[in-house]
């Protein structure tokens, strides 16, 4: 596979452990957001990159036609999964930082009791 | 002849069958349940001794793929002990009836002894190695919840917490030793195999197959510590005397002829096939060794039910070390003196209880002259007592005896320092002649004024001692009645060669003979200096508590317990980082180390071959994260994320990802829209400041950065790679069986439609929360 692809992941899951680390709440969040980009290009990755072509996509042209060679649906399946729970996710984050907040007066995951 | 499958299996369930309904019966009947227990013992029982004579193994085949069945093996051994089992059993369940009237948890307490026994069977007819540890730890269990019946007292409850590491403890090793022999059986049996019989059947090609595996010391080593806990053995024997703070009725069970007796029960079995020189060794050390600290215990203790059982330690230290030696001698040794010790230990048992009950105390300080109050009781310790010692005519004469000749004949083959195993024995036995004599003072004499007065037992409770002082008794006058109605086959099938047994009183002085005389004068001359022979003991004991394994015991329990929260709070300290560098780090290294044990950490590079597109939009997505980390504030972050966003919908769509492209866009918009409400009410920023904790984090993020490389670079297909077999189906299949043309929604909503539901789940699970959180704060439930 693309070296380019492997680096892009690579830097995006480095990038979002890095933000995972963080003291501030709402960066941690961030972490979490960036580390589920780089998974769904890691799986989309997975299903194999070639050069969009018509027949490519896996939309196929009408009832009854030939089947040509798609790119890999199931794992556009499992990605369209992963995007919409990890936006479910990521609204129920920021809801419990937003009530973390309140209750604990702070942002900073180190002072909290 | 071939046993009766039907009438085995019947024997092993019943019990468990019966320990179901126990229950129900207690509810009917209650205090009488030890009846119903009876008769059930009394059934197994029967149906143990109609496969007498038989020999062979038995089964149905229940996942023949795997080799896996129901099977039990049927030999003389097997019968022997699951006939003392549901003998003793069945008195045990009628003497109950009466011992435990008063007790409260009683349906508890027969269920238990119920499954226990079922147990004891199953470990006696077990064909197949893994159905025997699954009987041995069962075994455990019933005695933990048996041991410590009494829930409420402290001492019940270490004695059971005890017995459960120990005995528990010591299954792993069986749980070990069971894998070596089944590695072996690979080679031996021409398949990988747990079938007992057949390795019995081919013990010479097992033993072989072992050394060449270089496993036979090994296996020998682990079956022995699991023996050892069970039925035991120094320097595991600690948690037998403690195991007294149990109902006397269930001691009187464990200790004659059921759990104790299952670490024997599994050497006599293994005997022909790893008997060996190193097997003599060890078990003939190990069990002499046994026999002369137990005893040497017995004879300090100052309880009765302490004293016996320390004393059943001792005499099963006599078993292990007679089947430890080779001769055919060790055998009979063994084995009869396991159907002897059976009966007169299960006897001086119940008899304890009786005092217990009748006198009001164990002490064996205050008592004397209890045979005026209690004389069948009296009779019946007086023929078992003296068994016990040895005394011949009584029936542990003959047993012993033969242990002498097999330590006689060994010290002869061997010569040197073998000549100790006899001399060895000679001194226990002393000591054993002692602490029976010491028993037995507690019946005769005057009854001293401090015990005020003694109640008559009722006739349930004295009926079942007497029955085993009678059976002890017929055993005693005519020990060839037993040997050949049970006990010769038991010897045949732990022997490698039959056996012609003849046991009787000798006639002529042989050497073994000379060592019973010693033994009974010296133990007579020695009962007058008992006082100062019990100082020098106890001494011994006192000064060395480092040499105690209960000592040890104890030291690695509290130590564990206090090392448990000290652990807890150092890996458990409450800060998410921690846990996050830990799971992080964990995960990349077990990864990377997975990769370097398969594949290698280098990958093949090939060419750029993913379109300037693709690689523009991304590197600009990477952009976009590295602005997200070094940015001054929330809102440049959050503005930096939705870049990031965007731009991997943009690679969706030149990934040939329509659908993803869609959701993608709707997703960031609703995510910064979600994001910037937040950010309104929160403070501003938190800098970072320690720039040592960031150059650490920096390294983490580096190595699973680093990682996340690699396996794209593995693991991805390669270039041009024909689609699997899974995505070409969907393709295919989408219009004839799903009716779609869009072969990614028609996965979602159709092929994996229970999954897109549980999404919905998840989605809506979430918005919930959000509403819990946010809009319900003051609805009183905070503080």
């Amino acid at each position: 596979m693309s070296v380019a692809l492997a680096f892009v992941v690579g830097g995006l899951f480095g990038l979002g452990t890095f933000l995972l680390l963080r003291r501030d709440l709402v960066r941690v969040v961030w972490g979490v957001a960036v580390v589920s980009q780089a998974a769904n290009v890691y799986l989309i990755s997975m299903g194999g990159v070639a050069p969009g072509t018509h027949d490519s996509v896996p939309v196929l042209a009408g009832h009854g036609e030939p089947v040509p060679e798609t790119t890999d649906p199931l794992v556009q399946a499992l990605v369209l999964t992963a995007i919409v729970i990890s936006f479910g996710t990521t609204a129920f984050a920021l809801a419990l930082t937003y009530r973390a907040y309140e209750e604990n007066e702070t942002m900073d995951v180190q002072e909290w009791q | 002849m071939a046993p009766e499958l039907a009438l085995v299996a019947t024997a092993v369930a019943l019990p468990f069958v019966a320990s179901g309904a126990t229950p129900l019966v207690y509810r009917l009947v209650g205090a009488r349940t030890g009846y119903f227990g009876a008769a059930v013992a009394i059934a197994c029982f029967a149906l143990a001794g109609s496969q007498l004579g038989r020999r062979g193994a038995v089964g149905v085949p229940w996942v023949p793929s795997m080799d896996v069945s129901l099977r039990f093996y049927v030999d003389g051994w097997a019968v022997l002990f699951a006939l003392l089992a549901s003998a003793i059993g069945a008195l045990v369940f009628v003497y109950s009836a009466s011992y435990m009237a008063d007790e409260h948890t009683l349906a508890r307490y027969y269920a238990t002894l119920l499954a226990f026994m079922g147990s004891i069977l199953g470990v006696a007819f077990a064909a197949d190695l893994l159905a025997v540890f699954l009987f041995w730890e069962l075994t455990s269990l019933c005695s933990f919840v048996l041991i410590g019946h009494h829930t409420d007292e402290a001492d019940s409850r270490y004695a059971a917490r005890m017995a459960m590491i120990v005995t528990v403890g010591g299954g792993l090793f069986l749980l070990v030793g069971i894998a070596f022999l089944s590695i072996a059986a690979t080679e031996a049996l021409g398949a990988r195999s747990f079938d007992l019989a057949a390795m019995l059947a081919n013990a010479d090609a097992m033993e072989s197959s072992l050394r060449e595996l270089g496993l036979f010391v090994p296996t020998l080593a682990v079956v022995a510590v699991a023996a050892g806990a069970k039925s035991a053995q120094v320097p595991l024997h600690f948690w037998l005397p403690n195991a007294m703070a149990a109902p006397t009725p269930v001691s009187a069970f464990l200790h004659s002829a059921t759990m104790v007796k299952v670490g024997v029960y599994f050497v006599g079995r293994l005997r022909p096939l790893l008997g060996g020189d190193e097997w003599m060794v060890l078990f003939a050390t190990v069990g002499l060794a046994t026999m002369t600290a137990g005893a040497a215990l017995a004879v300090v203790a100052t309880d009765i039910k302490e004293l016996l059982a320390y004393s059943t330690a001792s005499h099963l230290g006599l078993m292990v070390a007679g089947f430890g030696f080779q001769s055919v001698y060790g055998a009979e040794a063994g084995a009869f003196h396991l159907f002897n010790h059976a009966l007169f230990k299960a006897a001086l048992f119940l008899v304890a209880g009786i005092v217990a009950h009748e006198v009001g105390t164990r002490r064996l300080a205050g008592l004397s002259g209890l045979w005026r109050d209690l004389p069948v009781t009296a009779a019946v310790a007086g023929v078992t007592g003296l068994s016990m010692a040895g005394i011949p005519p009584f029936s542990g004469f003959y047993s012993k005896e033969l242990l002498f000749e097999a330590a006689y004949e060994a010290a002869h083959a061997a010569g040197g320092l073998a000549w100790l195993y006899p001399a060895v024995a000679v001194f226990a036995s002393v000591l054993t002649v002692l602490y029976s004599l010491r028993l037995l003072a507690i019946f005769v004499g005057e009854r001293p004024g401090a015990v005020a007065s003694v109640h008559r037992p009722s006739a349930a409770l004295v009926a079942p001692p007497a029955v085993l002082g009678v059976a002890t008794a017929v055993v005693s006058v005519a020990p060839q009645l037993a040997v050949d109605a049970v006990v010769e086959a038991a010897i045949g099938a732990t022997a490698a060669e039959s056996p012609d047994v003849h046991v009787g009183l000798p006639t002529h002085l042989t050497p073994p003979v000379a060592m019973s005389a010693v033994t009974i004068v010296a133990g007579a001359a020695a009962y007058p200096v008992l006082g100062r022979l019990q100082r020098a003991i106890g001494a011994v004991v006192g000064a060395t508590p480092i040499a105690r394994p209960n000592w040890w015991y104890d030291r690695l329990l509290s130590g564990t317990e206090a090392a448990g929260p000290r652990v807890a709070r150092t890996v458990h300290n409450g800060l998410l980082r921690t846990y996050v560098v830990w799971v992080l780090a964990a995960a990349s290294a077990l990864a990377l180390a997975g990769y370097a044990a398969t594949t290698g950490l280098v990958p093949a590079v090939e060419g750029v071959r993913v379109t300037p597109g693709i690689t523009l939009v991304l590197l600009v997505a990477v952009v976009a994260a590295v602005a997200v980390v070094s940015a001054p504030s929330h809102v440049v972050g959050v503005l930096a994320l939705s870049i990031l966003g965007f731009m991997v919908a943009i690679f969706y769509i030149l990934a040939s990802a329509p659908d993803l492209a869609l959701t993608q866009l709707v997703v960031e918009t609703l995510v910064l829209l979600i994001f910037l409400l937040v950010l309104e009410q929160l403070p501003a920023f938190y800098a970072d400041t320690d720039r040592l904790v960031a150059a650490r984090d920096a390294v983490l993020s580096v190595v699973v950065g680093a990682t996340a490389f690699l396996t794209v670079m593995l693991a991805s297909p390669d270039i041009g790679a024909e689609p699997t077999a899974i995505a070409r189906f969907y393709a295919t299949e989408a219009v004839p069986a799903g009716g779609g043309t869009n072969v990614v929604n028609v996965i979602l909503v159709d092929f994996r439609g229970f999954d897109t539901l549980g999404e919905l789940f998840v989605v809506s699970i979430a918005a919930m929360s959000v509403v819990v959180l946010i809009a319900m704060r003051n609805r009183g439930e905070t503080r």
